[in-house]
Order: structure tokens, then sequence, then C-alpha cells
């Protein structure tokens, strides 16, 4: 019994993103951080174990940098910590598979996980993991309880909030909910440190991390916002009515 | 933007991942809870509450200290959690390193066994609130001559006289304090509600706004005898607690003059005048650079101070080179980022202004800025230059 949360480590949603030779410039990015949405679903899990549903077991998929999220997660109270090291670019598919080896591992039935990164903003792991698990799946959830065997998520439907009751193996993918996040303290700290870290290579698990089907060709900045325009008086009312027809082909 | 403390030297590589942790937690802290309420604080002369309670939450209280529920961590955390909490406000750092350095320290240091007991835990918790009694309002840079007396009257000890300029004092529960028994110094725990114990707040303040700042009041203040220090007499008891809290401002400065150097260096790259941003102008490129070079030494001066800390090899001449020298700088760059930010710097939208003000109090505190010369003077030459012979 316990919760799997998987977490990806990005690029800081206020780091500055800069492209050389047509990449991310990754070693310009000063702060990596756990996902956003991944961050609710681990405040969810760690909520489950205070309620006495066994331990987290956090996964996460990625190069060496991305160590640092589970000691994150272990700093606010992650049981265990599995790496999936890799330094390959994956397609969602390689990736759903080398965590689905790990969860399988772990024996875990419930899953957790945001219900998309905050770079690549696919929201294809959730799914894809419970599908090649055979779980079902609950999409942007903003809470799970567990009650006697069968678990309870709020999600907010078309027409309001709806409770979702889900009886067998799940995985969950989290919206932001209304939970604070918890903050890591120095007790937590000192420990998560201490907390070993179970490396295993994609072939420990029997998946290959080569020949991803997907091949991002180049990468490239927005572009670049245009100034607007101000417009004084009265008089420039017909100017202003020309461009909103002509030119923003807003009337 | 993310924050992005300067680091010219790449200080964060000498880092342990501990330190990193503890440091981005603070640093997250001060984002998201002192940054957008600091200017509110300041207003009202308030420290939060809820501060106090998350400050002692992340469990950071009294940092470099072991045993009896004390986070235990480097000297270098320590340093880096001051830094950290400077960088949102110098009155915030305060209440940590009064509770810390000069609260908690002199109890796990000089306490009976039953004292740390008593009183760590809580302190270390922030559920305790400490406050530390040296200054009086006629003995500052002199503080041998104080005249604060605590007579022993064979059931307990009997307290009289004032203290000044105490921080935290009207929040605290409990304020070790030190006092003259038969014509020797010696450190009192004095609590809360204790008979003719008082401490009034003092008002009117235009630095450390979001800081308490109190009188210590004792009319014939009776204390039970089990609330003397033991392990302690003289000067070096108060002495060895400004070591330790002067060594945090060492850091706290940094974080100041960083907070600082950023709302310079955003500032002149959004401002335009003659047609060009300021930061394109060499005047304005001058003093950035001169503010990146001065905080790059003072880091220096704090991490290296930092690592004698933890090895034990420091001496306190060094720590009064690095609080002089570190909020010195501090001060003169809150000062010329103002200049930076034109009549734009003494609006409240910008952190500069009231950096500058609580710097000049931190110039003052825990030892002047020119006592510490004189500090420094005498270690140079052999010759005290404090006092006249009469």
């Amino acid at each position: 019994m316990g919760v799997a949360v998987l977490l990806k480590q990005v690029p800081d949603t206020t780091a500055k993103i800069s492209i050389s030779g047509g990449r991310v410039d990754e070693g310009s990015i000063t702060k990596w951080s756990i996902s956003p949405y991944d961050e609710y679903a681990l405040e969810n899990a760690i909520q489950l174990k205070e309620a006495g549903f066994g331990d987290v077991v956090a996964i996460t998929c990625g190069p060496a940098r991305a160590a640092k999220c589970l000691t994150e997660a272990a700093a606010v109270g992650a049981d265990r910590l599995i790496h999936i090291l890799t330094d390959s670019y994956l397609d969602s598919i390689q990736v759903q598979s080398l965590l689905s080896a790990a969860v399988k591992e772990t024996g875990f039935e419930v899953v957790m996980c945001g219900k998309q990164a905050a770079d690549t903003n696919s929201g294809s792991t959730g799914p894809g993991l419970a599908s090649t698990l055979g779980f079902s799946c609950v999409g942007g959830v903003t809470g799970v309880s567990i009650d006697g065997g069968l678990a309870y998520a709020t999600r907010l439907g078309p027409s309001g909030l709806e409770k979702v009751e889900v009886g067998g193996p799940c995985v969950f993918t989290f919206d932001k909910g209304d939970s604070e996040l918890r903050r890591p303290n120095v007790r937590g700290i000192m420990m998560a440190k201490k907390k070993p870290i179970d490396s295993l290579l994609p072939n420990d698990l029997g998946i290959g991390d080569s020949d991803s089907m997907v091949v991002i060709k180049d990468h490239s900045s927005p572009p670049e916002k245009q100034p607007g325009q101000k417009f004084v008086g009265s008089e420039s009312v017909p100017e202003v009515v020309e461009k909103l027809r002509g030119e923003a082909n807003v009337i | 933007m993310a924050y992005e403390a300067l680091d010219f030297y790449d200080i964060d590589s000498l880092l342990t991942e501990e330190e990193r942790m503890v440091r981005d937690m603070v640093r997250d802290w001060v984002e998201d809870r002192v940054l957008p309420n600091i200017e509110d604080a300041c207003r009202d002369g308030v420290f939060p509450d809820e501060w106090r309670v998350e400050i002692g939450e992340m469990g950071i209280l009294g940092a470099p200290l072991k045993g009896y529920g004390c986070p235990g961590l480097s000297y270098i955390a320590y340093g880096l959690i001051c830094q950290e909490l400077e960088r949102g406000d110098s009155g915030v750092r305060s209440f940590a390193s009064v509770q810390g350095s000069l609260a908690m320290y002199p109890i796990w240091d000089f306490g009976s066994e039953e004292q740390k007991e008593k009183y760590l835990p809580g302190m270390a918790k922030g559920e305790l609130v400490g406050c530390f009694g040296l200054t009086e309002p006629d003995y500052g840079s002199n503080p041998g001559d104080m005249i604060t007396r605590a007579e022993d009257k064979g059931d307990c000890f009997l307290l009289n006289g004032a203290k000044m300029w105490i921080t935290n004092g009207t929040i605290a529960d409990l304020a070790v304090v030190w006092a003259k028994l038969e014509g020797e110094i010696r450190g009192f725990i004095v609590e809360k509600g204790d008979e003719g114990f008082s401490a009034p707040e003092m008002k009117g303040k235009h630095s450390l706004k979001a800081s308490v700042t109190s009188e210590l009041v004792f009319q014939d203040c009776k204390i039970p005898k089990d609330r003397i220090l033991p392990s302690v007499k003289g000067l070096r008891g108060p002495f060895s607690c400004l070591n330790n809290a002067r060594y945090g401002i060492s850091w706290g400065a940094v974080g100041a003059a960083q907070s600082c150097f950023n709302s310079a260096r955003e500032y002149a790259l959004s401002r335009i005048q003659f047609g060009h941003p300021i930061a394109s102008f060499q005047l304005v490129q001058n003093k950035l650079s001169w503010m990146l070079r001065e905080i790059t030494k003072g880091q220096l001066l704090a991490f290296h101070i930092g690592k004698k800390k933890d090895d034990g090899s420091w001496i306190p001449e060094q720590i009064s080179l690095a609080k002089m020298n570190n909020v010195d700088m501090a001060l003169e760059i809150a000062r010329m980022s103002r200049d930076i930010h034109g009549a734009n710097g003494i609006l409240d939208e910008y952190p500069v202004m009231r950096h500058m003000a609580n710097l000049e109090s931190v110039k003052t505190y825990e030892g002047t800025h020119d006592i510490h010369n004189l500090i420094l003077g005498r270690h140079i030459t052999g010759i005290q230059s404090f006092t006249r012979e009469p």
C-alpha cells in the first residue's frame, strides 16, 4: 500500500530560457524545479501517507541533475526515491514505459502525477502510463482521498465539482488544487540528504532509451511582442477605427 | 523573473547540497511571505507573528547549535540563512539573530542542563521568543560600566536597572539579562511575567520598522536562584554571543546589498533617458561595477570567516572586520542604488530606501563601525584606545 508519485524536473517557471544553436541552452538555466502540477500530486500523496495510506515513492526520469527533485521530495516527506537515469531525449512512449516499469517494481496501485509538465505541456504521461499498466485514469483532479479501499477524486467538471469513485488501480493526474504546498524544514532537509536514491539505468528496467520515434528538429524563441500604439484625443478615433478594422481585424 | 542573487565568484559551488537546500528554502520563504508583506509591516511598525511561527516551522533558529532540539547546521548554513532573511529585511534577520545568537546561544553554552532543557527546544521551534539585555540607556559601546545590578537575597535574586534598544523585547517570553552581581557581570534569565519586570516598546524608529525594539525595566525584579547562567562570568559571556551575531550580520549585509544591487541593475536597464537605458551610461556602469566588486569581496570575507567558524580557527577580530566591512559596503550600496533609482528610489515600490534606513541601525548595533575599527586597532598595535587612564 502506498502512492507512487511521478516527478519531472523542469526549468523553473521564472527561469530565463535562451536558445543557442537551435537548442534550448540548458547550461544557462540557473534554476530547475519540480514541475508545478507534480508538486500538487506530491502534496496529496504525502497527505495520504499522513492519513495512514502507506509510503510515498517518488520517481523521476532524467539526467543526473534530476536527482535534486527527488531529494526535495524527500525533504517534504517522500519515503523512497527512484531515479531512472538517462541523458537521452525520450519520446512519450519511452518515458511511459520506463516509468511504468518503475511503478511495477514498487507494486503500488495508486499513481499520482501532474496533469502536464511545465516544459513540454503534452499531458501524455499520466494517461499513457495508465494505458501501459492497465490502470484506470482520472485526469485533472484537485484532491484524492482513500477510504475503505476506494479512492475518491475531486475534479472540476463542466457544471461544477465532480467526485469520482475509483475501485481499482488508478493513475490520478493533478491540476492546481486548493491545498497549500508544504515547505521543507531543516529537519526534513537533513533527513533527505541521508536518504539513498535508487538509481536505475533504462537497461535495468529492460527498456532501451535510444531510437526515440520523435526527433526535435529545432528550438526557437517565440516572436517578440510588437510594441503597443498610443492614440490621444478624439481626433484619432477615425484612425483607430481604421486600424482595428484593417490591421487588427477585430471589427 | 526569478531572483538571481549576485554570485560573481560562484560561492554557490563551494556549498554543500544541504547548505544550498537550506538557503533555497529560506529564499523561497522570503520571496513568498516577506517581500509581499514587508512594506505593510514597516508601515504598521510590527513584526508579523506568523513570520515567527513560520521561521520556527522551518527549523532555522539557533542554526549552528547542536542538541536540545536545535538544528545543528554549519556556520556557513547559518550565514546563508542570515543572508536570505536580510535580503528580505534587516528586521527579519534581526529577529533570527537575536533569538539564535543572543538568546539561545548563551543558554546553550553557559546554561545549566535544566535551563537548556527547559528553554532551548521551544526556542528552536519559535514557540518561545528570547531577547538579550546588555545595552543600557547610558552604556552602549561601554557595557562594562553597566548599572543594572543583581542582589543575592538568599532565596532569590533581585534585579534593578534598565536596558535599552532590545530587539524582540516586548514580544519575548524570556530575556537573557546581563547584570552585576557583587561587581561581576553575570547572565540571568528573566521570564515574561516575573514580578517587577516590564518591557515597553520603543516607538518612532525610522529604521528596522518591522522589528520590535524595547526597553527592559527591572524594579526590584525577583527571580528564582536557578535562573543565573552558571558557567560564565564577566564580559566574556555577552561578547561570545555578540561574536556569533556579528558573524551572522556579515552575511546578512551581503543579502541586503544583493537586493539593492538587483533592484539598481533592473531599474538601470529599464529606465530610458536621453533615448537610451541609463544602464548604457558610463557613470551608471561604474556604480554597478563598484557594487559588484564590493559585494563579491564581502561574500568572500563572509564565506571564509564562516569556514573558520566551522573549523574553530577564528579570532574575534576577524569577525569584527567582516561585520564592519560588510555593513559598510551594504550601506554604501544601498545609497548608491537609491541614487541610480533617482526619485523613484525613495518609494516603497523599491526595496532600496528601506534597506538603507535599516542598515544605518545595523552599522551601529552589535558593535558600532568605529568600535570595530578600535578592536582592529588594538589588534594591530597592541594598544587599546577605548578608555583613557583617569
